[in-house]
């Protein structure tokens, strides 16, 4: 129950973050199909891997279907990748470092800081493997797809 | 040659409109070429920097042309990107004569955005449902949209026409993080943290971000890394506004945790 209100929630969130980068409103489901999507595999992977672990996974997917969506619908990838991507930007943990850093408790901001860093390099890895798929791939499972 | 300046303005201005609006530098070097190639001009060159473009074209028989062009990095609009991307194919597809293209092109760089009001909301919800998956409680989530519907009408009259980046990052933090405590201490909402957390999402700069790593990925390297300057910089000063306000709170009322 609480699974579905979260991956409710990351979709309405990715939507509303379409609507501020006037993204095309044909393209809102969508969207938010990416982003919700994302947050399932985050919330799924969780309990059995660290943070960053659990971000890799889930960006890996929105990669994956941001590319997919651009190539059936013909649109730049950047329409899909770019709302979908924000659930997992660590704006959680920086927002606790500067709020730990104005408490004086030095360690804990220090470990926030550093859980941001290691969550941003997992996005980092998840887009730099993932666009080295060639275009191809994406291109013979849409028209496998329409063909059926 | 008319003609060549007439062809090489019609492709700097599709790279100009994408790389204005939140394209990466890949895909505006790749539309001038394509557009430059599909109308017989072979010798354009483009280098592209995260604020600027500068092409060259050198087609025997014709002036030598050249052009430097300032960007300013403004807001993204994701569906200009769209439609010059659409448009680009089409070109190739031969729908379009050089002067058809320049009108096109004029539309989608007058396309009306989304309205203010359709903006504010989408920042709503968008906190409104950050708020919630970070940690927070329905209610939480409830103050988190109207906290992040006062620090957007901030950004669209304040910050962005008058501030600077910096300073409307810093103050747009700031306005989030004051409305929200405003809220709590209505008594709206349970945790402060989350709702503030939600508040402020509407300033993360995941179009710097995202293009960053993707620039950086396509080995172009300066334009990503002064994008990722830009992202982490307003991250910074995002931080430092939550915190400045925590940090006056606490002094007033002295000692009180949140």
């Amino acid at each position: 129950m609480n699974l579905i209100a979260q991956v409710f929630a990351a979709l309405s969130g990715t939507i509303g973050f379409s609507v501020m980068f006037s993204v095309p409103r044909e393209y809102y489901p969508l969207c938010g199909f990416v982003g919700g999507a994302g947050w399932l595999i985050y919330c799924l992977v969780l309990p059995y891997a660290a943070v960053p672990e659990a971000t890799l996974a889930a960006t890996v997917l929105v990669v994956l279907l941001s590319r997919l969506f651009a190539v059936w619908r013909r649109c730049p990838v950047t329409i899909f990748l770019i709302p979908g991507i924000i659930p997992l930007v660590p704006g959680g943990d920086i927002y606790w470092m500067a709020y730990y850093i104005v408490m004086n408790q030095m360690e804990m901001a220090a470990e926030k800081g550093f859980e941001a860093v290691k969550i941003a390099v997992a996005i980092v890895l998840g887009i730099v493997f993932v666009f080295q798929v060639p275009q191809k791939v994406f291109r013979l499972a849409v028209d496998t797809a329409k063909r059926k | 040659m008319e003609h060549e300046r007439e062809i090489m303005d019609v492709a700097i201005e599709a790279g100009h409109i994408l790389l204005e609006n939140g394209a990466e530098i890949f895909r505006v070097e790749e539309t001038v070429y394509r557009i430059s190639r599909h109308y017989g001009i072979n010798t354009g060159s483009i280098f592209t920097l995260s604020n600027g473009l500068f092409v060259t074209a050198d087609s025997v028989g014709a002036e030598p042309f050249a052009k430097v062009i300032h960007v300013p990095v403004g807001s993204a609009h994701l569906d200009r990107v769209a439609a010059v991307n659409q448009l680009s194919r089409e070109i190739e597809e031969g729908k379009f004569t050089v002067s058809e293209a320049r009108a096109e092109l004029e539309r989608i760089r007058t396309m009306p955005g989304k309205t203010y009001r359709m903006q504010v909301i989408g920042a709503a919800l968008g906190s409104a449902g950050f708020a919630y998956i970070y940690g927070g409680s329905p209610i939480d989530s409830l103050a988190a949209f109207i906290a992040g519907a006062i620090l957007y009408i901030y950004i669209l009259f304040v910050s962005r026409p008058h501030l600077s980046k910096m300073v409307g990052s810093i103050t747009g933090g700031a306005v989030a993080t004051v409305a929200s405590m405003i809220l709590y201490g209505l008594g709206l909402g349970e945790h402060l943290n989350y709702i503030v957390i939600g508040s402020v999402v509407s300033l993360i700069p995941g179009v710097a971000f995202t293009n960053a790593i993707r620039d950086i990925t396509d080995e172009n390297y300066l334009a990503g890394v002064v994008r990722m300057l830009d992202a982490l910089l307003v991250f910074f000063c995002i931080a430092m506004g939550v915190g400045v306000v925590y940090a006056v709170v606490q002094r007033l009322i002295g000692g009180v945790v949140f």
